[in-house]
C-alpha cells in the first residue's frame, strides 16, 4: 500500500509526458519541435521528482556510541545534533526549567562513570572539572555573551597614584553602550563603546581616600562588577642631599620634602671645606664625611655631580657599596663637572652650544598628557642601552635611571624645576620629583603581599589562593586557620583553598601580617566568569580528548535526499521555455 | 402632531449626522496633529508644541471644508427614501408644511409618518466614517509609538545622546515634622532693599534673602513645656509660648546659611536647611567707547559713553568719575569731575541702559590732554561696583607741528618731512579763508593741495620701490624711435614692462618700517582723495595721521648705541678659595617640621568605614567614633552650603542612629564625601621587597662573583 501511490505517480507522469509530447508534435507551427518535446518531457519528469522522494546512497562515518551531553549556561539548542534526548543532562536548574526533558544531576561526580562527555555552553569551572575524574570530554564552546570579557586594573595603589582600568567589552547589542567607572556612588570616568563589537576600554581615576575601596564598573546602568582597590598611605622617606653650593633647586626640594613630613639632611658647601648643614625631622650627626653608617640611615641620596665626583676615594667606595649591595637610591643632578666618573658612565651628557631650546612641556614617566612648560636648559642625556628614560621632551631625554647592583642611579639634567614651584605649579613639581625619587628609593623592609587566585574569587565558590611568604607562619582567613600547601619547586609559595560565605572584603593573616582580598558577589563579572569557565574547559578537553571518536567510527550506508529546489528550478525553466516559445510564435 | 413627530425624527437624524461628522473631524485633526507633532518631535525639536498648534488649525480647516451643519433635512429624507423602501419614497413630504399638502400627499405623509416613527434607524451609515477615523487614529498612535520606541527614528539625526523633553522632576522629599506639631507657618520678610513683600510658607526648609527676618509660628496638638530652634548644632533660639503651650512663636534675622532643628520638649526634629540668597553687586557693561580711545586732530572732540547696568534687585545710583590729566612730564595736573547720567534712578529698576555724551572742551580737555573715567553704580543694598578705567586721549597737534628737532638739523632732514606739515597748514589756512574766497578759487586751491599731496606720496613711494616721479605724465615709447636702439631688447623691455616693486630700487628698510611707510602712503592717498573732492576738512584727519606716522618713522631712524659693557680683569685661579677659614663656624640648622594636619582626615577615614558598612551593616564602637568625627566635619560643610550637604548630613545621622545602616544613606554620604575630598598628593615612597627568602640577593651575589 505504501509504495502503490508511487506507481500511480509514475503512470500519471508517463501519460502526461506522452500527452504533452503529442500535443507539441500536433501543433501546426513546427518551430523548435524537438526542443519543445524535450522541454515538455523535462517538465513532467521534474514534476514527478518533486512528488517522489529522490535519494542517493552514500557512505557516512558515524560515531557508534551515543555520548552523554552536558548542557551548561549559554548553550544554544540549535547546536545540539540530535536535539534534546534522554542522554542530555545538566547541572543548571534554569536549563532544566527551560527544557523539562533534560535530566538534572546534582554534580559532575555523577557523570564520572558515564561514557565520554559532550559539553555544550560555557563549560565547567576548574573545580567542577577536577571532579570529572579525567573523563574524556568534547567541548562545544558557546559564543562569548555581552559584557566585560576581560579586565585588569592595578589593585594595590599608593596614595596619589591613579587607578587604571583596562579591559575588553563585548557589545552584542545594536546600540552604543556607555561604560561608567563609579566610586563612592559618583561617576568618575566613562567611555562610549560602539555597537556590535568587542572594544578595548581604558578608564582611570585617582582615589581620594586611603584604605579599602570598592569601585564599580557599570554598562549603562547594569552592574558589571566591583573593582576592589587597596590604597596604602605613603610612608615618608629619609633623604640626604649634598649640594656643591647653596642653590634654589636644593632649597625648594628640601622645603617641599620637609613640609610633607619627610626627613631631610642637607649639606651644602659654602666654602672650601666649610659646609652648611641642615637637619629636618632627623637627629643631628656629622655630615663632613660620608660613612656607611650615615648612608644606612637614608633611603635616597640626592647630590650634585660635582660633589659626588670629588668625593674622596674611601667615601666613593662606601657610596658604591651602599648603592650596589644595600640598594641605596642615588639621584645625580648634572652640572658642568664633566669628569668621567663612575656615575656618568651610563649617562653621557650632551650640551649643544647655541640658543637654549624654548620652554616645553615634559613627559614625566611616560605620562602623555605632559606637564606645564619648563625652560629645561640645553643639557640633555644621550640615550644608552640599559638605561630607562624617566623625563623627556619630545626630542630629548632629561632624566633617566639605570641599575647599579641592587640599587638604582637616577641621573637628571634638570636644574630649575623650582621655577614651577615659584609659578605655583605644585602639581608638576610633585609629579616630577615623585617620579625620580620613587624610582630611586631603597626598597623598604616590608614584604609585598603577593596574592594570586586560581580563578576569579567569587563568593560561595571555592578558590585557591597562592600567597608568598618567606617563613612557614600560619595563614588564617577570616580567623579560620588554613591548611596550606607549600609549592615543591618554589619554597616561598603557599597555596590554600577557601570558600567565602559573604561577598566583599576577606581578611587574610600571614602570621602577624594583615592582608585583604575581595570575594566578588555572584552577579559580578558574569561574562568574565563564563569566559574563564570556557578557557578552563577547553584546557581540560585538550588534556582529556575523546579518543573513541577516532576508533569507533562506523561506515554506514545512508540514503540522502536530493533537495527539491533543483527540480523546482528545472520545472520552472522548462515551463518558461514553453511559454515564451508560444508567445514568440 | 403626528407630523411633528416625523419631522422631529428627521431633525434628530440630522443632528446625529452633524454630531458624528464633527466628531469625525475632531478625530481626523487629532490624527493630523499626532503625525505632524511626532515628525517635529522626533526630527526637529523635542517639544510637543507643534502638535498642540496643529490640532485647532486642522480642525478649523476640516470644519470649513465639510461644513456638517449645512446638512439639510431634504438630504436626510432622500437618504431615508433610498435606504428604507417601506417609506415609499415619501419621507420628504414630512418636511413640507401640512397646509401646503394636497389630500393625496396628506395620506402619503401620514402613512410615512407612522412607518417612520416605528422605524429603527441604525447608526451604521452615520457612524461608518467615524469608526474608520477612530481606527486609523489608533493605528497612527501605535505607529508613532513604534517609530519612537522600536525604530528609534530620532537617531537618524541625533544619535544616542539627544536630550529628551520628558525630564522627570526631582522627587520632592516631604519634610519630616515632629508629631507634636500640628501646623507651622514661617513668614519671611525680605529686607527693604529687595523691594519684595512678605511671604509665608508652611515648610521648615527656607531660603531667604540676606538680612531677611524669618518668623516661625508653630502650633502643636498637645500642650508642650518648652520648644526651641537649634541652628547649626550650636545656636539656640527659644520659642515663646502662648495659648497655654500650644502656639509658639519666634523671629530671627537670617544672615548666614546653615541648617536647624526644632526641639520640642527635648526631642529634636529632622534637619531643615536655611539658604541665604546673597545680593550681588551691580554689573556694569560699557559698550562704548573702547578701553583706549584716541581722538585724532580733526575728529570731533566728544565721547559718548553707553553702558548697561544690571542688578538683581535695583540700582539706586550711577555716576561717571572722570579725571582730566593736563601737562607733561613733572608738570602734570589732574582735575576730577563727577558726571551724572541724564536718567534718574529713582525707579530702582533692575536694569538701566544709560548714555552720556561728554563734550571734551566742556571738561577743559585740550589737545595733548587725557581723560580717564570709570562708571560707578550703587544698588539698593548700598553695594558699590565700578568698571575699569577707560582712557580717552586727544592728539596734540601743537607737538606734531612743532619744529623741535627739525630746526637744528635742517640740512639732514629731507624736504618731504616738512611737506606733509605744509599741506596741513595750507589746508587749515584754506579752511579759514573759505568764507572770503570764491568757491572756484577754493576748489582750485584744494585741488592744488591734492596735487602736492600726490607728489609727496610719490616721493615716499620711491622708498618702497614704487614707480618714480619721473614716470608721471611722460608718454612711453618716444625714445624707442632711435635707430641706434634697434633690437635693443633690454630697452624695449624697460619701456613696456612695469619695474615697480623692484627690490633693488627699494631702500634697505626693516619690514616693520616698510609696513609703516605703506600705511603712511595709504593715509596720504586718502587725504589726497578728500582734497581732490574739495573737502579739505575731511582730508585733515588723514593728513594728520600721515604726519604722525612720519614722525614716528623719523624717531625710528635714529640709531641706538648701547653702553659698552664692563670687562673685569681675569681671575687668578690659584688665589681662589685660598683665604683663611679657620675662624669661620659651620652653620648648622636643625628643625622639626610636622606635616600639616589633614583637614579631611576624618572624612577620609569615614570612607573606609562606609565601604565596610556595605557588607556588614552594623557599626562597631571604633567605627562609630570615626563617623562621629566625620559627622562634625559634614556639619560644618552643611552650615556653609546647606543645599548641597544637608541631605548627606541627614543620611549620616540616620546611619549613626540606626542599628543597621541603610544602603541608600551610605550612597548619599559617599557621594558627598567624593565631592568634598581633595585628591591625594602623589608623594614619593619606597617599594616593597618580594617575599623570596633572599633568593634575589643570593642571585645578585653569585652574579657578582661570576663577573669577577
Amino acid at each position: 500500500m505504501q509504495g502503490s501511490w508511487i506507481y500511480i505517480v509514475y503512470a500519471l507522469c508517463v501519460f502526461m509526458a506522452f500527452l504533452f509530447a503529442w500535443l507539441e508534435y500536433r501543433r501546426a507551427n513546427k518551430r523548435f519541435l524537438l526542443l519543445r518535446i524535450a522541454a515538455a518531457i523535462i517538465a513532467v519528469v521534474a514534476l514527478a521528482c518533486i512528488i517522489l522522494p529522490v535519494k542517493y546512497n552514500s557512505m557516512v562515518t558515524k560515531t557508534g556510541l551515543h555520548n552523554t551531553i552536558l548542557l551548561t549556561a549559554g548553550f544554544e539548542a540549535d547546536s545540539l545534533p540530535n536535539g534534546i534526548d534522554t542522554a542530555t543532562v545538566t547541572m543548571d536548574g534554569a536549563i532544566k526549567k527551560a527544557y523539562p526533558k533534560v535530566k538534572l544531576i546534582s554534580g559532575p561526580d555523577e557523570l564520572s562513570n558515564a561514557g565520554p562527555l559532550d559539553i555544550y555552553g560555557n563549560g565547567l569551572s576548574k573545580d567542577e572539572l577536577a571532579q570529572l575524574d579525567s573523563l574524556p570530554v568534547t567541548f562545544h564552546a558557546a559564543k562569548i555573551p555581552a559584557g566585560v570579557s576581560s579586565i585588569s586594573w592595578n589593585d594595590k595603589l599608593r596614595a596619589g597614584e591613579a587607578l587604571h582600568v583596562q579591559g575588553l567589552y563585548n557589545n552584542t547589542s545594536a546600540q552604543k553602550i556607555k561604560l561608567v567607572l563609579t566610586g563612592l556612588n559618583t561617576g568618575l570616568d566613562s567611555v562610549t563603546l560602539p555597537p556590535n563589537a568587542q572594544t578595548a576600554f581604558n578608564l582611570s581615576t585617582t582615589p581620594k581616600a586611603t584604605g579599602k575601596i570598592a569601585f564599580t564598573l557599570k554598562a549603562d546602568t547594569a552592574l558589571q562588577g566591583s573593582l576592589p582597590v587597596q590604597v596604602a598611605p605613603v610612608k615618608p622617606l629619609k633623604i640626604l642631599m649634598l649640594s656643591a653650593s647653596p642653590d634654589f633647586e636644593s632649597k625648594f626640594l628640601k622645603n617641599w620634602l620637609s613640609e610633607n613630613g619627610y626627613s631631610v639632611a642637607l649639606r651644602s658647601a659654602i666654602s672650601k671645606g666649610k659646609y652648611n648643614s641642615e637637619y629636618i625631622n632627623i637627629g643631628q650627626f656629622s655630615l663632613d664625611k660620608l660613612s656607611a653608617q650615615t648612608l644606612d640611615k637614608f633611603d635616597v641620596l640626592i647630590g650634585d655631580l660635582s660633589v659626588l665626583s670629588t668625593l674622596s676615594s674611601t667615601e666613593s667606595d662606601v657610596l658604591k657599596q651602599q648603592v650596589a649591595d644595600k640598594g641605596l637610591g642615588l639621584i645625580v643632578r648634572a652640572d658642568t663637572a664633566g669628569k668621567a666618573s663612575w656615575l656618568q658612565r651610563q649617562f653621557p651628557v650632551d650640551r649643544p652650544s647655541g640658543k637654549e631650546p624654548a620652554p616645553a612641556s615634559l613627559i614625566i614617566n611616560g605620562n602623555k598628557s605632559g606637564s606645564g612648560k619648563l625652560a629645561y636648559g640645553s643639557a640633555h642625556l644621550i640615550y644608552q642601552n640599559g638605561t630607562q628614560p624617566l623625563v623627556k621632551t619630545k626630542e630629548r631625554v632629561l632624566a633617566g635611571s639605570a641599575l647599579y647592583g641592587s640599587g638604582k642611579i637616577v641621573f637628571t639634567t634638570l636644574n630649575n624645576t623650582f621655577s614651577w614651584m615659584l609659578g605655583g605649579n605644585k602639581q608638576d613639581y610633585t609629579a616630577l620629583w615623585s617620579a625620580l625619587i620613587n624610582k630611586a628609593a631603597r626598597k623598604s623592609d616590608e614584604m609585598k603581599d603577593d596574592m594570586q587566585f586560581s580563578s576569579l574569587p567569587v563568593n560561595n565558590q571555592p578558590v585557591t589562593l597562592q600567597v608568598s611568604q618567606s617563613n612557614s607562619s600560619p595563614i588564617t582567613i577570616n580567623n579560620e586557620l588554613m591548611a596550606t600547601v607549600q609549592n615543591a619547586g618554589v619554597p616561598f609559595e603557599w597555596a590554600a583553598t577557601y570558600r567565602s560565605s559573604v561577598a566583599g572584603w576577606q581578611n587574610l593573616k600571614q602570621g602577624d601580617k594583615p592582608g585583604n582580598w575581595f570575594a566578588y558577589a555572584q552577579n559580578n563579572w558574569q561574562t568574565l566568569q563564563s569566559a574563564e569557565k570556557a578557557t578552563a574547559t577547553k584546557k581540560y578537553a585538550n588534556l582529556h580528548p575523546n579518543s573513541q571518536i577516532v576508533t569507533k567510527q562506523i561506515q554506514q550506508k545512508v540514503g540522502i535526499a536530493i533537495p527539491k529546489i533543483y527540480f523546482y528550478i528545472l520545472l520552472l525553466a522548462a515551463s518558461t521555455f514553453l511559454w515564451i516559445e508560444t508567445k514568440l510564435s | 402632531m403626528t407630523e411633528q413627530r416625523g419631522l422631529h425624527k428627521i431633525q434628530g437624524l440630522r443632528r446625529r449626522w452633524i454630531v458624528y461628522h464633527v466628531l469625525e473631524d475632531v478625530l481626523l485633526s487629532v490624527y493630523a496633529a499626532l503625525y505632524i507633532g511626532a515628525i517635529v518631535y522626533y526630527l526637529l525639536s523635542p517639544s510637543v508644541l507643534w502638535g498642540i498648534i496643529v490640532f485647532p488649525v486642522a480642525l478649523i480647516i476640516l470644519l470649513a471644508i465639510n461644513r456638517p451643519w449645512q446638512m439639510s433635512g431634504q438630504k436626510i429624507a432622500a437618504f431615508l427614501n433610498k435606504e428604507y423602501p417601506e417609506l415609499q419614497e415619501s419621507s420628504h413630504m414630512l418636511l413640507l408644511p401640512a397646509a401646503e399638502l394636497n389630500p393625496l400627499q396628506v395620506i402619503a405623509s401620514s402613512k410615512t409618518e407612522a412607518v417612520l416613527t416605528d422605524l429603527q434607524i441604525s447608526h451604521k451609515p452615520f457612524a461608518k466614517r467615524l469608526v474608520i477615523a477612530f481606527f486609523s487614529l489608533i493605528v497612527a498612535t501605535a505607529f508613532i509609538w513604534a517609530l519612537g520606541k522600536i525604530f528609534h527614528i530620532e537617531r537618524i539625526f541625533y544619535g544616542n545622546n539627544r536630550p529628551v523633553a520628558e525630564c522627570a522632576p526631582m522627587p520632592k522629599v516631604a519634610e519630616k515634622v515632629l508629631p507634636q506639631i500640628s501646623s507651622v507657618n514661617v513668614s519671611i520678610t525680605p529686607p527693604a532693599y529687595t523691594g519684595k513683600g512678605k511671604r509665608e510658607q508652611d515648610k521648615f526648609n527656607l531660603s531667604a534673602e540676606e538680612g531677611a527676618l524669618a518668623e516661625w509660628h508653630i502650633k502643636t496638638n498637645v500642650t508642650i513645656k518648652k520648644a526651641y530652634l537649634l541652628f547649626n548644632d550650636k545656636e539656640r533660639v527659644d520659642l515663646k509660648g502662648g495659648d497655654g503651650g500650644t502656639t509658639w512663636y519666634v523671629a530671627k534675622p537670617i544672615s548666614s546659611p546653615g541648617f536647624y532643628q526644632v526641639s520640642i520638649d527635648g526631642k529634636l526634629s529632622d534637619l531643615y536647611y536655611v539658604q541665604v540668597v546673597k545680593d550681588a553687586p551691580p554689573v556694569i557693561h560699557i559698550k562704548t567707547p573702547k578701553q583706549y580711545t584716541y581722538i585724532d586732530a580733526g575728529e570731533a572732540p566728544r565721547v559718548t559713553i553707553t553702558a548697561t547696568l544690571n542688578d538683581d534687585y535695583g540700582i539706586s545710583d550711577a555716576v561717571i568719575m572722570a579725571t582730566v590729566a593736563k601737562g607733561k612730564g613733572e608738570g602734570v595736573k589732574f582735575k576730577d569731575y563727577k558726571l551724572s547720567f541724564s536718567q534718574g534712578f529713582g525707579a530702582h529698576n533692575a536694569q538701566y541702559d544709560v548714555q552720556k555724551l561728554i563734550q571734551l572742551p566742556a571738561l577743559n580737555v585740550e589737545p595733548g590732554d587725557e581723560l580717564y573715567f570709570y562708571v560707578q553704580a550703587q544698588d539698593t543694598h548700598k553695594q558699590l561696583s565700578r568698571t575699569d578705567v577707560y582712557t580717552v586721549s586727544v592728539q596734540d597737534t601743537a607737538e606734531l607741528l612743532s619744529m623741535n628737532g627739525i630746526i637744528n638739523g635742517v640740512n639732514l632732514k629731507p624736504e618731504f618731512f616738512r611737506s606733509e606739515r605744509q599741506i596741513i597748514i595750507d589746508a587749515e589756512q584754506l579752511l579759514k579763508e573759505k568764507d572770503s574766497i570764491s568757491v572756484e578759487k577754493f576748489n582750485n586751491r584744494s585741488n592744488n593741495l591734492g596735487i602736492d599731496q600726490k607728489l609727496l606720496r610719490l616721493r615716499y613711494g620711491k622708498f618702497l620701490g614704487e614707480e618714480g616721479e619721473d614716470a608721471i605724465g611722460a608718454a612711453p615709447g618716444n625714445d624707442l624711435a632711435d635707430p641706434a636702439d634697434f633690437s635693443n631688447g633690454a630697452k624695449i623691455l624697460k619701456e613696456y614692462t612695469d619695474d615697480h616693486d623692484n627690490a633693488e630700487d627699494a631702500g634697505f628698510f626693516e619690514p616693520a618700517i616698510k609696513a609703516q611707510l605703506k600705511a603712511t602712503l595709504t593715509e596720504m592717498w586718502k587725504a589726497e582723495l578728500q582734497l581732490r573732492l574739495y573737502k579739505p576738512q575731511a582730508a585733515l584727519p588723514f593728513a594728520y595721521k600721515a604726519l604722525r606716522l612720519l614722525k614716528d618713522l623719523q624717531q625710528k631712524s635714529r640709531a641706538f648705541v648701547a653702553k659698552t659693557a664692563y670687562n673685569p680683569p681675569p681671575l687668578k685661579q690659584e688665589k681662589r678659595l685660598s683665604g683663611e677659614l679657620d675662624k669661620i663656624i659651620q652653620p648648622i640648622n636643625k628643625q622639626d617640621i610636622k606635616p600639616l594636619t589633614d583637614q579631611m582626615d576624618a572624612l577620609k577615614k569615614a570612607v573606609n568605614v562606609l565601604e565596610g558598612l556595605k557588607t556588614n551593616p552594623v557599626l562597631s564602637a571604633a567605627d562609630n567614633r570615626v563617623l562621629q568625627l566625620a559627622n562634625q566635619q559634614l556639619g560644618s560643610k552643611a552650615s556653609a552650603q546647606p543645599g548641597v550637604y544637608l541631605p548627606a548630613l541627614k543620611a549620616m545621622r540616620r546611619i549613626l542612629s540606626a542599628t543597621q545602616a541603610n544602603n541608600t544613606d551610605i550612597d548619599m554620604v559617599e557621594r558627598a564625601l567624593q565631592r568634598t575630598l581633595t585628591t591625594l598628593k602623589n608623594m614619593p615612597a619606597s617599594g616593597a621587597n618580594t617575599a623570596d627568602m633572599g633568593l634575589s640577593k643570593q642571585y645578585y651575589k653569585n652574579l657578582k662573583q661570576a663577573n669577577r
